[in-house]
């Protein structure tokens, strides 16, 4: 299968250009609306360099995985979808709810396969739970509490923490992974989100939420909080984490995504290290999307998984704002 | 020696008791309802066991309230009015209301009142508050807490699950974190939370999730559990700060580990946090309390401070019932906190 890089803006592109050639895919190039960066990536990972989407996606492409900036992603979307190529979009799928809805609407209408980037459908403990929420053993899920801290990401991507090309701040980028997990989880969408925020941390850098608490509730009354912040210090051991706790009518079930870790003291990367031994999620998540390139099968995560996610998000944002509990209405 | 009368012989009534006999000071009068009568524990510390709560108050220094939360401000009110020293068991009160009158009653009576908000005195909470004190964690932003454990479980009068008498999960339990938050990120604005009984009547136990939006700008998480089975009791809390971020649960703090064929040790009827220090944070308490009585030491924790808790609960409780965002009443003019918030800055 021939895959393309559709915008390298994101911080886990680096990490699909290895996934992809494991996943035996011949990546086709990339191409970036920024070409110094573009050419710099293409030239880094041994990639050849596009000038445009348009070339990029007439290459023979079978797929392209968007990793431009949350805000580019209609447009780069929209692009692969005229020219029947299916799309690995990353989260969140956009920055506005009329454009997460166009980019699942183009796709659909087009006949091409979207996936939204969520490797927790791939990670073998995310599924674990998955499978035994799903076969009752916890019978009836009542309360959850999940958190998706981190570190401030500009230490990586400055555009993370610019709100016309993230559409926000913590909220924007953390609440979404939760609230799919919840989705896929519970097999259903809240009606209702609230969210408290705060700039304390890094308050001299950025102008966005850097502390965001989140509590969704259901229709049957079941609720669940995210701890979306951007708490996790310079000097953590690792990015950051994804927890969630479920309570239910027969116990508690709790995960820690990325629990299974060696602890390093010393050598060239500071006096404390997680080196991960866990399975590689986003190896999943590529694999499945080049299996619905060859096979054409049902990916794990959908475009409109994509955008149930993003209007939590943006719910949240508004509660924020308004510091009131935000309806939420399917569409 | 200071004379100690212990009203209650439940579990409070006997581990204040125990602390009390520890540091030295008398117990010398117990009074108790009929469920845990009075003379067993009496007995024990060769105190007299009363029927009478007149004599009683008449034969002690010291009044340490340990009956259910629905009765503190009757016993609170009668130690008072005799001069008394009062330890009140937390929560405060059931109500803000009956909180004012005891703050009031104390105050008018020129006797100290002294609230077993316990967790100030656990090592691990102390030395969270330290590294924020200390600048370590510099200004808090996001504190989360977590005190999750099994139902109490009683045959006979189980007040602790009659939502009317103890206030249920948020006021037994969740009042611990909900005093700890406010000690270490100031007076709480407002409220939302979530409880499963709340939203199912018929679930056989609660657990509950509140977030609070302090008036400095910081935001908790606390989860409240008795949806656990025992021997459950995890206390786990995280404070991320403009300097740091300071972390502690007891999951990951357990010194000793036990795996015997025949276990001596099985889960009482009420959830004890295990403690494995040279001395008991009851203890702790209860040796601050009376310094505080000699006038060696400031209260750590004042009636104000219990009163703050409990008007923090009812506005968790509302917005349980109500599913809406719930301003906390009455929080001006606890400038006790404000000051040690001035240490922090």
């Amino acid at each position: 299968m021939r895959v393309g890089l559709s915008g390298i803006a994101h911080v886990h592109a680096d990490a699909y250009v290895g996934n992809l050639g494991a996943g035996g895919a011949t990546i086709v190039g990339v191409t970036d609306h920024d070409e110094a960066r573009g050419r710099r990536f293409a030239s880094d990972h041994g990639l050849s360099w596009f000038a445009s989407r348009e070339a990029l996606l007439a290459a023979g492409t079978d797929g392209v995985v968007v990793c431009s900036e949350t805000a580019r992603h209609l447009e780069d979307v929209s692009a692969a979808a005229d020219a029947g190529v299916a799309v690995l979009c990353e989260k969140p799928l956009a920055t506005r709810e009329e454009d997460a809805a166009a980019i699942v609407a183009r796709c659909d209408a087009a006949g091409v396969g979207l996936m939204t980037a969520f490797p927790m459908r791939y990670s073998p403990p995310m599924r674990q739970v998955a499978r035994r929420v799903h076969a009752g053993d916890l019978g009836e899920v009542w309360a959850a509490q999940g958190t998706n801290q981190g570190e401030l990401p500009m230490r990586h991507r400055a555009w993370f923490v610019d709100p016309a090309e993230s559409g926000g701040g913590a909220l924007m980028d953390h609440v979404v992974h939760v609230a799919d997990v919840l989705r896929w989880y519970l097999r259903r969408d809240p009606l209702e989100v609230y969210a408290a925020t705060n700039r304390i941390l890094h308050r001299d850098l950025v102008a966005v939420e850097t502390g965001a608490l989140v509590m969704l509730t259901y229709a049957d009354g079941t609720f669940a909080s995210i701890d979306a912040s951007w708490s996790k210090p310079d000097v953590y051991p690792t990015w950051g984490g994804l927890t969630l706790e479920l309570v239910g009518e027969r116990g508690v079930i709790a995960v820690d995504a990325f629990r299974q870790h060696l602890v390093l003291h010393g050598g060239p990367d500071g006096p404390l290290g997680w080196p991960s031994w866990g399975s590689d999620a986003n190896q999943g998540m590529i694999d499945d999307f080049l299996a619905m390139l060859r096979e054409g099968t049902a990916p794990a995560v959908t475009g409109h998984d994509g955008l149930a996610a993003t209007r939590v998000a943006l719910a949240a944002q508004r509660s924020a704002a308004t510091g009131a509990p935000e309806p939420l209405v399917a569409p | 020696m200071t004379r100690i009368g212990i009203i209650g012989a439940g579990f409070m009534g006997t581990t204040h008791a125990a602390a009390w006999a520890g540091t030295g000071a008398s117990v010398a009068a117990v009074i108790a309802g009929p469920d845990t009568p009075a003379a067993d524990l009496a007995e024990r510390y060769g105190a007299a066991a009363h029927d009478d709560l007149d004599t009683f108050l008449a034969s002690v220094d010291v009044v340490d309230v340990c009956a259910p939360t629905d009765l503190h401000e009757r016993f609170v009110l009668a130690a008072a009015a005799a001069g008394k020293a009062v330890v009140c068991e937390k929560p405060l009160a059931r109500t803000s209301q009956q909180g004012e009158r005891m703050l009031a009653a104390c105050r008018a009576n020129g006797v100290p009142l002294l609230v077993a908000q316990v967790v100030r005195f656990f090592p691990e909470y102390v030395a969270a508050r330290e590294a924020v004190l200390t600048g370590a964690v510099g200004i808090p932003a996001v504190v989360r807490l977590t005190r999750a454990t099994f139902q109490p479980r009683k045959a006979a009068d189980n007040w602790f699950v009659d939502h009317a008498r103890s206030g249920g999960l948020v006021f037994d339990l969740m009042i611990h974190d909900i005093d700890y938050a406010r000690w270490i990120a100031g007076d709480v604005a407002t409220v939302f939370a979530r409880s499963v009984q709340g939203s199912r009547t018929e679930a056989p136990s609660d657990h509950a999730l509140a977030i609070l939006r302090h008036r400095d700008g910081a935001i908790t998480h606390l989860e409240a559990s008795w949806a656990q089975r025992p021997p459950t009791f995890r206390t786990a809390g995280e404070i991320a700060g403009d300097a740091g971020v300071v972390s502690w649960s007891s999951d990951e703090s357990e010194p000793v580990r036990v795996d015997l064929e025949q276990p001596t040790d099985a889960a009482g009827e009420i959830p004890r946090v295990a403690s494995t220090l040279a001395e008991d944070p009851y203890t702790t308490q209860i040796r601050h309390f009376l310094r505080v009585l000699r006038g060696e030491e400031a209260p750590i924790v004042t009636g104000e401070d219990g009163l703050a808790a409990v008007r923090i609960a009812e506005a968790v409780a509302t917005s349980i019932r109500t599913g809406r965002v719930v301003e906390v009443s009455g929080a001006e003019g606890t400038d006790d906190v404000g000051t040690d918030r001035e240490v922090t800055r």
